[in-house]
């Protein structure tokens, strides 16, 4: 099957489980597209863990100017503090809609779990038609402890009143997927 | 606290209740009702049986193996910064548990779901123990703020309404809160997160314990896991041995099933897999002190069973629950104890005694529902009754029925003596017309009169048969008629409609008299010697190597004799030829007909009656016979039309319907509603057993559809 078809794939499981999935060609569009969602969202600041010094200059500048906080380490002090959870995403799962997150950083985790959006950024070659194709990378990861990863597909969901589905339990209410050009 | 029902009696007062409780019904039924096509949806494109096979392979190799995978996970978990612990028993787990809060200045606990936690009852130890206990998983907490046991393994709350959950978070929260779900789950929401953020421990389960890299795989779709293993500083997974798999790809194999199983999705929220002692920046030196505790509780045992092992291969999801018919009706706090489900039947007796299985285990239609959507591929309905039996060996009264059995059916000519006086007990109570009873006997309730009782014939078929017979010169195919005692003794024109459909075919057809019972009604009363008893009875009457086929009118005697027969006479040496052989040559009615003799619509009138058909549960799921009889039904020029759940069990299941009649006359209720909705005039299956509770249902509603065999609507459209 190929990488584009693989793509749809993607998004149409994506999207089945509520996930926002919009294509951006760059980083700037990236940063641009969390910045104008937390701001439309009343949001004060995003945490933004694990990116590069270069990405996080853009990213601190687009920050500033809309007046929003923007948070990178430390996140156990800033809890309640940001809005948006700006991450990577490792690797996505056409089959199931998944993203994987190496969430082996407690900043990361905590960006992921204690936001109330989550915007994951995912480079389109990043994508594996199943989860056995990504077996091989997953298992040499766990042979590397200490480990923390996630399957995340979608945002924190329940249905343990009348089985009615219900976002946002405990952890993000939202998932946007950004599908960046590499 | 949990209390299940520990005696029939007070067991059926509570199904009755169930049975009224008019909103759990309608949760129930809403959700009974929209699984099957979402788990369908969710499983699309995925090779489901090879997936079952393979899950079921795996687990099984893996069981005999438990201790050294546990070695395994231990020394790589370990050398990981984990501390790995093994409990023998409930108990040992929750000192263990309590021990690592104690070492470790602990005050609050948060916990994410845990199924082995339920187990144990660890919230009740901890709290003991003077530690405060805070269940995250919304449905969890809602039933720890009741003290309540869950009602189902993935969705433990789901037999309470909006307005009860309301009322709950009023009183908790000491504030008004309106039964509006949106507006709960935020109450949750933000209760929860202060606990999160107070907790020195966390506590959770995991889905999988992954032996080569010492890794849990937790599954969740609340996030609350995530959570729980991430913010305190302690961190408690406690894990039945039973989860240990060999390597990441059964993992993934596994995952690929349990979510489309359990809920209907694709998959959960979240699947977590943690490896080693991760970065936690408020625990001393910046890393979780993490633990890992094993449950033994008698799996390493289990794991060594010939017959209860394959329990083992649960894989948590719930879904024999969610295709139960009983279930459906009652809920999960009359249907297990702490595990819910037909696997609570089962795990029920060994985790947490006789006491408590002893009634629930009764209450099974054996209509193989739950084994149908297994994904490990575990023999539930033979494993419930299996428990059933070691429940009585383990010295439940024997009920009289049980006696009874034991001491009739092993004897042919006793038994067939008894019927045949039966027929003139029943005269006075018999009606002229149509073959039913007038008046139930007086030693039935009245509970028991939903359905009219046939009476039992006046000259069984084996007493016809020498009159029946007729030899055919160069027969095409030499076939022997399993009759079962239904077609014998209460329905013998159903081998005459046969009969009827063979002659001028090249069929010859031998009723061997020696036959009897085909024992199913003693394995499901648990009587397993009796049911092998007279198991070599038929073999020895029977003799597979003189016939071309064994045609079955009885879908339940079909099933018994081809998925019972082996388990039951593995051990009798110089049969196993015999009992394989006697399963290749067994053929339903309807497969015989159409596969075999390949009927055409020419040799039919082509009369376009409008029929509904029941699929019965041993035929269709027994013997996996679902299109046979409907390219029959139309092959016989009738106008089939399709009732809603044809599949679902009709509420007889043999002597089920006489020990729950209430349960049976609702399924009856169900089914018949079904069929009426389809404007048929005539009403089809091939199970005399389904005949007879349909054709009892439909007497009593006076309602003007027919109720036959498949074989003797058949044969009326013959032409000539």
């Amino acid at each position: 099957m190929n990488h584009s078809r693989n793509m749809e794939i993607l998004k149409e499981r994506a999207e089945a489980v509520q996930v926002v999935v919009t294509e951006v060609p760059d980083p700037a569009q990236a940063w641009r597209y969390a910045v104008e969602l937390t701001q439309k969202q009343g949001g004060a600041a995003i945490a933004a863990p694990g990116w590069d010094p270069d990405s996080l200059a853009a990213l601190e500048k687009e920050c500033a100017q809309a007046g929003l906080g923007l948070y990178r380490q430390n996140l156990r002090d800033q809890i309640g503090g940001f809005h948006t959870g700006l991450t990577r995403a490792d690797w996505g799962i056409a089959a199931t809609g998944t993203l994987v997150l190496e969430s082996t950083s407690e900043d990361l985790r905590l960006a992921t779990m204690l936001c109330e959006t989550h915007v994951a950024v995912l480079p389109r070659s990043r994508l594996k038609p199943d989860s056995l194709s990504l077996e091989a990378e997953l298992a040499k990861l766990m042979g590397e402890p200490p480990r923390y990863l996630a399957f995340i597909t979608g945002a924190s969901r329940t249905a343990d009143i009348e089985r009615v589905l219900t976002l946002g339990v405990h952890g993000p209410l939202e998932l946007h997927l950004l599908i960046l050009e590499d | 606290m949990i209390d299940t029902a520990q005696d029939l009696k007070e067991y059926k007062k509570r199904l009755k209740n169930a049975l009224h409780n008019d909103f759990l019904r309608q949760t129930l039924k809403n959700f009974y009702e929209a699984y099957p096509a979402g788990r369908a949806r969710a499983l699309e494109g995925l090779d489901v049986q090879g997936l079952r096979a393979q899950i079921a392979a795996c687990k099984d190799q893996a069981l005999p193996r438990i201790e050294e995978l546990f070695e395994t996970f231990k020394t790589h978990a370990e050398a990981a910064g984990v501390k790995v612990h093994l409990a023998r028993t409930a108990l040992d787990a929750n000192e263990i548990i309590a021990t690592i809060a104690k070492d470790n200045g602990v005050k609050k606990i948060v916990k994410s779901k845990s199924m082995t936690a339920e187990e144990t009852f660890l919230n009740h130890h901890l709290e003991q123990e003077g530690l405060e206990v805070v269940e995250t998983d919304l449905g969890e907490w809602i039933i720890q703020l009741r003290h309540e046991g869950p009602s189902h393994m993935v969705m433990p709350a789901i037999h309470l309404s909006r307005q009860e959950v309301a009322d709950l978070f009023t009183k908790v929260t000491e504030e008004p809160q309106e039964p509006d779900i949106e507006k709960l789950v935020k109450v949750a929401r933000r209760e929860m997160r202060k606990h999160f953020l107070s907790a020195d421990m966390g506590i959770s389960g995991a889905n999988f314990a992954i032996a080569p890299t010492g890794t849990l795989g937790i599954i969740s779709n609340e996030g609350n896991a995530r959570l729980t293993t991430t913010l305190p500083r302690v961190h408690v997974a406690l894990v039945g041995l039973d989860k240990l798999v060999p390597d990441l790809h059964t993992a993934l194999q596994i995952l690929k099933v349990l979510p489309p199983s359990a809920t209907g999705q694709v998959i959960t929220s979240y699947v977590t897999w943690i490896t080693g002692a991760t970065e936690c920046t408020t625990a001393p030196g910046g890393k979780k002190e993490m633990h890992v505790v094993f449950l033994d509780n008698g799996r390493l045992a289990l794991a060594r069973d010939p017959v209860f092992s394959q329990a083992l291969r649960c894989v948590r999801c719930g879904a024999c629950a969610n295709v139960c018919p009983i279930y459906s009706l009652v809920g999960g706090h009359n249907y297990g104890h702490v595990y819910i489900g037909a696997i609570g039947l089962i795990l029920t007796y060994f985790y947490h005694g006789r006491k408590n299985a002893q009634a629930i285990v009764q209450n099974c239609l054996s209509c193989q529902a739950c084994k149908s959507v297994c994904p490990a591929g575990i023999d539930l309905p033979h494993l419930i009754k299996e428990t059933y039996g070691e429940v009585l060996r383990q010295g439940y009264p024997k009920p009289f029925k049980n006696k009874l059995l034991a001491r009739v059916l092993k004897d042919r000519r006793l038994f067939h003596f008894l019927l045949r006086r039966a027929y003139l007990a029943q005269k006075p109570l018999a009606r002229p017309k149509g073959g039913l009873i007038r008046h139930l006997p007086f030693f039935f309730g009245k509970e028991h009169d939903f359905r009219s009782l046939p009476a039992i014939a006046k000259t069984p078929f084996r007493d016809m048969w020498s009159r029946l017979y007729e030899k055919v010169e160069n027969p095409r195919y030499r076939v022997a008629l399993f009759g079962g005692c239904l077609v014998d003794f209460v329905y013998p024109e159903q081998g005459h409609a046969l009969i009827k459909l063979l002659k001028g075919r090249g069929v010859q057809l031998e009723y061997p008299l020696g036959q009897t019972c085909c024992g199913l009604p003693a394995q499901a009363l648990g009587e397993k010697d009796v049911a092998r008893e007279v198991a070599l009875q038929n073999l020895k009457a029977i003799d597979p190597s003189d016939y071309d086929y064994i045609v079955t009118l009885c879908a339940s005697c079909a099933s018994h004799l081809k998925e019972a027969y082996p388990r039951l006479l593995e051990d009798e040496p110089g049969l196993a030829v015999k009992v394989k052989q006697l399963t290749d040559k067994l053929i339903d009615f309807s497969s015989f007909m159409t596969t075999v003799l390949k009927v055409s619509p020419k040799e039919f009138q082509g009369s376009r009656k409008k029929v509904a058909y029941h699929s019965p549960c041993h035929l269709c799921r027994g013997l996996g016979v679902t299109q046979e009889p409907r390219d029959l039904l139309a092959a016989a020029g009738l106008d089939y039309r399709t009732a809603r759940r044809e599949d679902v069990c009709c509420g007889m299941a043999g002597s089920y319907s006489f020990e729950f009649p209430e349960l049976s006359a609702e399924l009856l209720r169900q089914k018949l509603d079904a069929v009426e909705e389809t404007g048929a005039e005539l009403l089809v299956t091939d199970c005399p057993g389904c005949v007879l509770q349909l054709r009892g249902g439909m007497d009593k509603r006076g309602a003007k559809i027919k109720v036959k065999h498949i074989a003797e609507a058949v044969a009326e459209e013959k032409k000539g």
